[in-house]
């Protein structure tokens, strides 16, 4: 076709088509490129001919066959595709399978490896998605706002119930807003065995805020909310447990408290992710207490009208705490403040969990580190293989492919071996977690986390597989054939140096993990070390609620406690017995004091502390120590009549120490909110008790006698501590036939050893160091791993040059030493990479810290002991092989 | 192979093939399908032994002064699958109760 037979226009649309089609057919492989470009061209060829011919090349014919021509792209890649087809895959597949498995302990180690690294992190992953990622069980669930009443005092406080219906009528960026006291519980007998369960007081539109709707039934109206109505609503879990899923239970009737309540509904299964196992009872607000302004006992919970920001709210509902403001007095300085709900639900687990997420991360950044480690010198002693097989006609495609099959094929398995280990630790977090995180019972390993585990895996396989690949790959083919059973073939000391870096970068990262397992361990540690103030071997306790049936006034309440007390003293193996109202690490409530004769300039003045209302005998029962004074007894009654409110008090040593700095803190007297103000002489001083938990600051403690409060603390809801010298639990049962001897219906709940609750206040912090401690090790011996594999390959590298050291009569010292100086050198950089890491990032553990520094230099010092013996423990194992290298022996390998 | 009905745009091509429409622009022309779509039914009704394809012979291209064309022929197994899909087609336009992806039960009367 030398001469054109046809018009420069037809031309030009030819040579435009036909360079698109070459660049095309680069797509398609080699052996069929020229098949292909032939069937192309000649097409486009004879169409452009006929069209010209025709003499009907139009613009647009001609950009109809550029758009066709277009179509080679697509051809291209489908003949591409429709070449790697499942047979060349298996063949890859079986090949790489087969490869791997001769390597048997190659594999494993790199399964091994790579699946503990996936599957904390698949685990992790797994935790922290259900806990902060995935939206709280509601519709909607970003709309829906927490409401707290807030004060110059605190801005975590509650709302009164009037400021609430203030609020609820008045707001319009809230489409709904419901309200539900954060406390309150309620005894439930039905049949035989009464149970203390949760129980706050919602409003009518708690329900319908949240966006759920009743299994069975209805929720509570409006008009329960006006009036004693006695109606329930019960919890999935409840109805389950208690009402054995009986769908016939709505419109029953029930003992709550010892009175009868309606059932009205059971409310579904998703409630109990956030609010497990509870009843509902309906707000009143028509009792005395609902009806003052300076009651605050409700938490809001409102949804956002569609498309209104928190930030609207807010404004709507500081313009209405202003008003509220100007015609209340008792609403100076109140106002509500909103947090999205679901930062409330996470509550202060958020850091934690991202913390614990990071750490894990930085083992699979270890792990990773021995897989590519692993895979390079694999890749380097595959060597003459791979030139074998290039010199055999594979091209370098066909090479990459093949170890990249090999590599992805490893990740998979490691992924699957992960992901059965995330299913183990997942379990293994709901065994031992108990209720440590908020929504527990969300957590497993769902879909997500598999693509996530599996994705990650096969990623780090590809990755950590291809630049060996590419390494291997880009030899110089020649030179490793010539270089063949010399045992030293090109491109090792590369990818040694590479293997050595990457364990100066394990062992900075394992540095860095070790230091911030130490500071919490060390924190956990000094926590547990605090003297809690009271002795809690030997005491059980247990809640008690009395019903208001036969127990209203507060001299039958005082009796009732008189004769129990004295009854349980009675059982066989009890030492002492008492009541309080504030057990350590139970409970807590607090209120307003000053010290006689000084009353608070201003609200903002006020100062509060602990309220502890006890029967005689809790100091000695506690062995909290009377530092000064004497304890509370029987002389503690209330002097002269109520009204007057004249009385005893013994208050923290901490506290007396700071109202009192110059002493004489005995003799002195307080003025005690108890609902009215009692004139209190403080009579003795007591150590300081960790009430809230060893690693919280002792709280200011107001002791007061039971025998001379009956207004606010009356005494029907009370803790019983026991101390026995029998095993705890055995002094259950005669405890709970003497309480059913003196009145029934009446639980002993929450049956625990103070041993336990203890145990329990520290559970977290626990939880926390020692999962992150459980990373670190990992991380450690992943890192001695690594050192070991670099340095016992160098020894079998260097066995020639060693060997001829032997012979030329080195010592055994100096050969040891040489290795060893080898591997401590890796250590040392790693460590001072590790702590110039480590010093940065121990900042996120702020907050987190009991009486540590950050910069613990006993801490650190530790660490480093521990890697610097973890290095020589690698070091020394292959060190001790070069020294048994025969130089013979290794003469003869030339 | 038999068992499930080819796909409307490959019916379109191998009925074309079948009406004696040879090269695969022509072809594209006569199923109104674009070059993308076309080339790789073709592939595939070759892989599956519907179409033959060969290369025209270098005298005839010679002559008409162009390089030799692939051209494409329908098989006896591809006139059989293509019969099949097309009563199917015809089933449900029918209102028949074919569905898709499941091949009609011969129907004689």
């Amino acid at each position: 076709m030398s001469e054109r037979p046809w018009s420069p226009t037809a031309d030009a649309t030819w040579r435009r088509c036909r360079a698109l089609v070459r660049l095309a057919s680069t797509i398609v492989s080699r052996d069929r490129r020229a098949a292909w470009r032939a069937e192309w061209l000649a097409e486009l060829y004879s169409r452009v001919l006929a069209l010209d011919h025709a003499g009907v090349l139009s613009a647009s014919a001609r950009r109809d066959l550029v758009v066709r021509t277009l179509g080679a792209f697509p051809h291209a890649l489908w003949v591409r595709q429709s070449e790697w087809r499942l047979d060349m895959l298996m063949q890859d597949l079986t090949f790489a399978a087969r490869v791997n498995w001769k390597r048997p302990a190659f594999s494993l180690l790199v399964i091994i490896t790579l699946g503990i690294g996936v599957g904390a992190n698949s685990a992790m992953f797994s935790i922290v998605n259900a806990v902060l990622i995935r939206p709280l069980p509601f519709p909607h669930s970003e709309q829906l706002v927490y409401a707290f009443g807030a004060f110059k005092g605190g801005d975590q406080a509650a709302i009164s119930p009037p400021d609430y219906l203030d609020y609820r009528a008045q707001t319009h960026v809230l489409s709904s807003f419901a309200g539900r006291t954060p406390f309150g519980t309620a005894v439930l007998s039905s049949g035989d065995d009464p149970e203390r369960v949760t129980a706050p007081r919602v409003t009518a539109n708690f329900f319908s805020t949240l966006g759920v709707r009743p299994l069975y039934g209805r929720t509570f109206l409006l008009e329960e909310e006006e009036g004693d109505h006695k109606v329930v609503m019960l919890s999935y879990g409840i109805w389950q447990r208690r009402f054995a899923a009986d769908t016939r239970v709505v419109g029953t009737t029930t003992s709550i408290d010892g009175e009868p309540y309606t059932i009205v509904g059971v409310m579904p299964d998703v409630m109990g992710q956030i609010f497990p196992d509870q009843l509902w009872l309906a707000m009143p607000f028509h009792t005395a207490e609902s009806s003052v302004r300076r009651f605050h006992m409700l938490r809001g919970i409102g949804r956002l009208r569609d498309g209104a920001t928190l930030a609207q709210a807010q404004a709507e509902l500081d313009g209405i705490a202003r008003r509220l403001e100007a015609t209340y007095a008792e609403d100076a300085s109140w106002r509500v403040r909103l947090v999205p709900y679901h930062d409330i639900v996470v509550g202060g687990s958020g850091p934690v969990l991202l913390l614990l997420l990071g750490a894990v991360g930085l083992v699979l950044l270890v792990a990773c580190g021995n897989v590519a480690s692993l895979m390079l010198a694999r890749a380097t002693s595959r060597q003459s293989e791979i030139a074998v097989r290039t010199a055999l006609g594979a091209s370098r495609a066909q090479v990459v492919r093949q170890l990249l099959t090999e590599s992805i094929l490893l990740g998979g398995a490691a992924g699957v071996f992960g992901l059965l280990l995330a299913v183990a630790l997942v379990r293994a977090v709901h065994a031992v977690g108990g209720n440590l995180l908020p929504r527990m019972s969300e957590i497993r390993v769902d879909g997500i986390a598999v693509a996530f585990t599996m994705m990650v895996a096969v990623l780090t396989g590809i990755v950590f597989g291809l630049a060996p690949a590419l390494h291997a790959a880009r030899q110089d083919v020649a030179a490793t054939l010539r270089s063949v059973g010399g045992g030293r073939a090109t491109g090792a000391k590369h990818a040694l140096r590479l293997r050595d870096a990457l364990v100066v970068g394990q062992v900075a990262l394992s540095l860095v993990l070790l230091v911030g397992a130490g500071l919490l361990l060390r924190s956990l540690w000094l926590a547990q070390r605090v003297e809690p103030g009271f002795d809690p071997r030997g005491v059980l306790s247990a809640q008690i609620s009395l019903p208001m049936d036969g127990f209203r006034s507060h001299d039958a309440i005082e009796r009732f406690w008189a004769v129990f007390l004295e009854r349980v003293r009675a059982i066989p193996g009890v030492e002492r017995a008492a009541a309080t109202t504030m057990l350590p690490l139970v409970g807590g409530g607090d209120t307003y004091y000053y010290v006689d004769g000084h009353p608070p300039a201003s609200d903002a003045d006020k100062r509060t502390a602990q309220v502890n209302v006890s029967t005689d005998d809790y100091f000695a029962t506690m062995r909290i120590p009377i530092v000064e004074g004497r304890a509370l007894g029987a002389e503690d009654r209330s002097l002269g009549n109520d009204s007057l409110g004249h009385g005893t008090v013994v208050i923290s040593r901490d506290m007396a120490e700071r109202l009192f700095p110059r002493g004489g803190a005995v003799g002195s007297r307080l003025v005690v909110d108890v609902g009215k103000p009692l004139h209190a002489e403080i009579v003795g001083i007591a150590g300081d008790v960790h009430a809230f938990g060893q690693d919280v600051q002792a709280p200011d403690i107001l002791y007061l006698s039971i025998h001379q409060i009956s207004s606010f603390h009356n005494g029907r809801i009370m803790s019983l501590a026991v101390r026995g010298s029998r095993e705890g639990m055995q002094l259950a049962a005669p405890i709970r036939k003497a309480l059913r001897g003196l009145v029934s219906g009446v639980p002993l709940a929450n049956l625990a050893s103070m041993d336990q609750l203890l145990r329990t206040s520290l559970a977290t912090s626990a939880f926390r160091s020692r999962l992150l401690a459980a990373f670190a090790v990992v991380a450690l011996l992943l890192a001695v791993v690594g050192l070991y594999g670099v340095l016992a390959y160098t020894v079998t590298q260097r066995t020639r040059e060693i060997g001829v050291r032997i012979a030329l009569g080195a010592r055994a010292r100096e050969v040891l030493t040489l290795v060893v100086t080898r591997g401590m050198r890796l250590v040392t950089v790693g460590i001072v990479l590790g702590l110039l890491g480590a010093t940065a990032a121990v900042r996120l553990l702020q907050g987190m810290l009991f009486q540590v520094s950050t910069l613990d230099p006993l801490v650190f010092a530790l660490v480093v002991a521990l890697l610097v013996l973890g290095g020589l423990a690698a070091s020394l194992i292959p060190a001790r092989r070069a020294t048994r290298i025969s130089p013979m022996a290794a003469l003869r390998e030339e | 192979m038999t068992a499930r009905p080819l796909s409307p745009a490959a019916v379109a091509v191998l009925q074309a093939v079948a009406a004696g429409v040879r090269h695969g622009f022509d072809i594209m022309d006569s199923a109104g399908l674009p070059s993308g779509t076309v080339y790789p039914i073709l592939g595939r009704l070759e892989r599956a032994g519907f179409v033959r394809s060969r290369w025209e012979s270098p005298t005839v291209a010679q002559r008409e002064k162009r390089p030799p064309r692939r051209y494409y022929e329908i098989s006896a197994t591809g006139l059989h699958a293509l019969a099949l899909s097309v009563e199917h087609y015809r089933t449900i336009g029918r209102g028949g109760r074919g569905t898709p992806g499941v091949a009609p039960k011969p129907q004689r009367s």
